[in-house]
């Protein structure tokens, strides 16, 4: 897989991290779209923008870095300067250009692949934006962060404090001076001096120090100070080793040199330039010093405010409850929810599995059958109890709401409709339906495929569609609902529909079509475009036209059990309907004996269950089996002919019938006898074992046995 | 073993943080995403160091130390910071945090910092 | 049976190779690598399943794994014995596969070294030729030693195809 075995587990942590901030940044700025506005998403993309920024740097993928870092600059300007003419569309597709660079890196990443990409055409063009940007809303043209943030305090009036007065030293005063060097790379040298003076002010009185302006990052101080190291001067009652002492737990710092000077401080200070020594004749650097107050204010005014003021915190911080985290785009949600590895998921649920199979074998051991242990029983149907509750937890826990799936198409309907000139507007419902892990990304892609397929091939241009009297957008309805055990999405449109004759025609070429044309319900012709090459769409588009689509989508829909059905009114539309179960682990089956064989089928399918005579059952022409109910006929399975099992039961009478459909096809299977219903844990047949028509899988019954689940679609 | 508290709104930075330290002989006490939470992990489990990021959602890293020096005066805070910040830092300093480092950092420099509180 | 059970259980050592676990068909002896064995059970109940080639006889329930079991006299288009008490299946796991040979009884765990293995000839004496690797001489005695990958995998294609 990766090459990188050393930051493995980090590795895959940034993966996920990156992909699920670049989802939350394109659903604010589709929001923001909607509505017109960006304020409320404004400091979410500073801030996804920064943490990515980090990440990357850390993780040494600079291309992404970079970035990052550009488009957080951008944001910071706007968020801080609050130009009132940008051009929002631009705004938006820069970043989502820069999204889109992002996740294809980090897909490269995930791959194993190196990730290349050159991010400087992009951030040549971010640059350039934020440049003109500046310009339009006539900024004195400076570009950097740092400036504004230096431009901030120096309005304030930034001054270190001395907290004590010269009066308070007595006699026992040493002069001391000081000589750090800070360790390489360490960044911010100036800053570290700043800190150092902060805290010798404590035990200190500061008399001069060199470089000056530490406190001014808009100079070269920290080069000075990596050059020629940060000296210092001060006054304190403290011996040499415990200011030694106290120096040396600066952070970083590479070396330090304490000397205890004499009176005449003024030869010591032999760097200072010239107007410095204005300063010494009237003594300032003696005089006390405040800090301005103002500071506290403006940082405040530096950071979103989201609910946040400094009472409320102080409130928050004395009755010590953490509020609730509000948020500026609906759907980011950073609510208490922790991130779990699948692979930990998929063992809870193999082992919740087995451990449903083995409450069975023990509640329902034949070792217990005729025994009158009443308040076993008691406890064995409170342990079932436990165990249903502990099963449908754990099955929950794999469900996942279908909305990030469902936004994500958000972002294609819009930039399909900007590539192909049509406005199409996507209405989403039922979002919050919840679906297996495992089937949402199965479903991804196909819903991508037919979404695509709507607005290229359904949804007309505008004049045509204001011409035929219809609104001048285009509507796609996603919709997701569950029903019992299944769950629907339904994808419509608002377009021209299906062409009936053209498909019919082309199924014909193809010689997909078995029947005589006349034959063909509406809805069977629609269905022909899901067959493989089908296609007809005369030109090949970079969306679609080429045939292969259509196919892939009803297979992948059919890996996880699915069906897709097609309906469609000329001129006004098309609907597709998709269909799958809602789990796949864990099903309600009913048991049937054939022989010494058990066969379990899926309660869902079952109609009803009767016994019949023999005169029931008639024979058509090629002596298939049929059965007559209720007016209606039905064809007939014998199981124990249609697998060749040893059965003493073979007479119809004796057995029982068992009507069972499948997508509006009902067929009635016959077996020897009724079992019983159960929940069942679906085991796949072993893999050495190659697929077996009518059997999806197998389960271990109570009693230890095992039982074939038959895979009703298969038996047609 | 010394006891840290960890605090910054990126899980990963968290988690990148903490594997480096666990394996330099730290232990990670607490985790937190922003300087609120920070705050009441501080008052419930004490940790003798605190790492604080500055750019954090619903209350950030400056106050999150001014708020934790006024709970404990002697509270030792190290700020993680970005290039670019150096205002920030600067008010984090000024609050009385002990020292800051700077991102994308190396194993080695956390732990020389960390280890010297 | 429990002896032999035993005899494998002490086998601790490193090295398994040259190993084998030898099984009675008929009047031939077979051998395969100890390194491939998992356990050996006596037979137990089948469960049939439905379009598989009659050697494969079904799966069964290993406390809780499904495995399939290959009566290895059909395999070897042998004729079908009925199972006793003496019938036993010998568990292999193979690259994630495991599958449970039905074998008449199992003889023992014995060591042949490399100079005592010879190619299997050219000329067929029957189909059991493809899965036999060498010939391993005990003593007195001649053991077929199996190629468990062939016996395994089936390059034929007498697999299921749907009758009709």
């Amino acid at each position: 897989m990766s090459d990188n075995t050393g930051r493995e587990p980090m590795l895959e942590m940034f993966i996920f991290e990156t992909f699920q901030l670049v989802d939350q940044l394109e659903q604010s700025l589709l929001d923001s779209e909607k509505e017109s506005s960006f304020e409320a998403s404004i400091n979410e993309i500073f801030r996804i923008m920064h943490t990515i920024k980090g990440s990357a740097a850390m993780m040494l993928y600079d291309n992404i870095s970079s970035l990052a870092h550009s488009i957080e600059d951008l944001f910071y300007y706007l968020r801080e300067k609050k130009p009132s003419t940008i051009d929002s569309t631009k705004i938006i597709d820069i970043v989502l250009d820069g999204a889109d660079f992002i996740k294809n890196e980090t897909t490269k990443i995930q791959n194993g692949l190196d990730p290349d990409g050159d991010e400087a055409h992009l951030v040549n063009m971010i640059n350039n934006y934020l440049d003109s940007l500046k310009s339009i809303n006539n900024d004195s043209g400076k570009n950097t962060k740092e400036e504004n943030e230096s431009r901030e305090e120096n309005e304030q009036k930034y001054y270190i404090s001395s907290k004590k007065t010269s009066d308070k030293f007595d006699s026992d005063y040493y002069k001391y001076e000081a000589l750090l060097f800070f360790d390489d790379e360490c960044e911010m040298e100036n800053i570290r001096a700043f800190s150092v003076i902060h805290d010798l002010e404590e035990v200190a009185d500061i008399i001069s120090y060199y470089p000056e302006d530490v406190m001014n990052s808009e100079n070269d101080s920290d080069e000075k100070i990596r050059k020629d190291g940060f000296k210092v001067v001060f006054k304190t009652n403290l011996g040499i080793s415990e200011v030694k002492d106290r120096l040396s737990h600066t952070l970083f710092l590479k070396s330090l040199d304490v000397y205890i000077t004499d009176d005449m401080f003024q030869e010591s200070i032999k760097e200072i330039p010239d107007n410095s020594d204005n300063n010494v004749e009237s003594d300032p650097l003696l005089k006390k010093q405040r800090i301005n107050i103002e500071l506290s204010e403006t940082v405040e005014n530096a950071y979103p405010k989201e609910n946040y003021d400094k009472d409320k915190v102080n409130e928050m911080s004395e009755s010590q409850n953490i509020p609730k985290k509000e948020h500026v785009s609906s759907g980011s949600g950073k609510q208490s929810v922790i991130s779990v590895n699948i692979s930990k998921l998929d063992m809870l649920m193999d082992l919740v599995g087995e451990l449903v199979i083995s409450e069975a074998m023990v509640t329902q051991n034949p070792d217990l059958k005729g025994l009158q242990i009443d308040n076993f029983y008691k406890a064995a149907r409170q342990l079932n109890k436990i165990t249903k509750e502990l099963q449908d937890t754990v099955m929950s826990i794999r469900m996942v709401p279908l909305s990030m799936t469902f936004q994500k198409m958000n972002r294609i309907v819009r930039d399909m409709g900007k590539k192909l000139n049509k406005s199409v507007v996507l209405e989403i419902i039922g979002e919050e339906t919840e679906v297996d892990k495992n089937i949402i990304e199965r479903i991804s892609d196909p819903l991508i495929h037919l979404i695509r397929n709507s607005i290229d091939h359904g949804i007309e241009e505008e004049n045509e569609r204001v011409a035929k009297g219809k609104p001048p957008y285009g509507k796609l309805t996603l919709e997701a609902k569950n029903t019992g055990g299944d769950v629907w999405i339904i994808v419509k449109d608002d377009g021209r529909g299906l062409d009936k004759d053209k498909i019919l025609k082309r199924a014909v070429e193809n010689g997909l079509a078995i029947k005589p044309e006349s034959e063909y319900t509406d809805k069977e012709i629609y269905s022909f475009i899901f067959l493989p090459g089908f296609s007809t769409k005369e030109k090949v588009t970079e969306f679609s036209g080429r045939g292969v689509g259509m196919d892939i989508v009803i297979k992948n829909i059919q890996t996880v059990g699915g069906t897709v059905q097609v309906d469609s009114i000329p001129g006004q539309g098309t609907i597709l309907y998709i269909k799958f179960p809602l789990t796949l682990a864990i099903i309600d089956g009913m048991t049937v004996a054939v022989g010494k064989t058990r066969y379990t089928i899926p309660t869902i399918s079952i109609k009803e269950s009767f016994r019949v005579k023999n005169e029931a059952i008639i024979q058509d022409t090629e002596g298939n089996e049929l059965i007559m109910l209720r007016g209606e006929c039905y064809p007939v399975l014998r199981l124990h002919s249609f697998y060749k099992i040893k059965t003493e039961i073979t007479d119809i009478n004796d057995g029982i019938v068992i009507m069972v459909e499948n997508d509006a096809k009902t067929i009635c299977i016959f077996a020897d006898a009724l079992l019983g219903e159960q929940q069942v844990v679906v085991k796949a047949l072993p893999k050495y074992i190659k697929k077996v028509t009518g059997i999806s899988g197998c389960t271990l019954l109570g009693d230890g046995n095992i039982s074939l689940i038959l895979d009703i679609a298969g038996l047609f | 073993m010394k006891k840290v508290l960890i605090v910054d709104d990126a899980n990963f930075m968290r988690t990148s943080l903490k594997m480096m330290l666990e394996r330099n002989g730290f232990e990670v006490i607490g985790e937190a995403e922003n300087g609120l939470v920070a705050l009441n992990k501080y008052k419930e489990m004490k940790p003798d160091i605190v790492t604080m990021d500055i750019t954090m959602p619903v209350c950030d890293g400056i106050k999150a130390v001014k708020m934790i020096k006024e709970f404990d005066p002697n509270a030792k805070i190290v700020m993680i910071s970005s290039m670019g910040q150096e205002c920030f830092v600067k008010e984090a300093v000024v609050a009385g945090a002990k020292g800051f480092i700077v991102k994308p950092f190396k194993e080695d420099y956390v732990v020389k910092a960390i280890e010297k509180l | 049976m429990a002896e032999i059970l035993d005899n494998i259980l002490e086998l601790e050592e490193d090295t398994q190779k040259g190993k084998f676990l030898t099984f009675v068909i008929g009047n031939e002896v077979y051998g395969i690598e100890i390194k491939f064995v998992t356990e050996i059970i006596g037979i137990q109940l089948i469960t049939e399943v439905p379009e598989l080639p009659d050697y494969v006889r079904g799966i069964i329930n290993l406390r809780g794994k499904i495995i399939p079991v290959l009566d290895v006299r059909l395999r070897f288009k042998r004729e079908f014995k009925e199972y006793n008490d003496r019938t036993c299946i010998v568990v292999v796991d193979i690259k994630e596969l495991s599958v449970g040979l039905i074998v008449d009884s199992v003889a023992e765990v014995i060591s042949i070294s490399e100079n005592n293995i010879v190619e299997p000839p050219d000329s067929n004496t029957g189909f059991n030729n493809k899965y036999i690797k060498g010939i391993g001489k005990v003593g007195d005695e001649v053991k077929l030693l199996l190629d468990c990958n062939k016996l395994l995998n089936d390059d034929e294609c007498d697999n299921l195809s749907k009758i009709n």
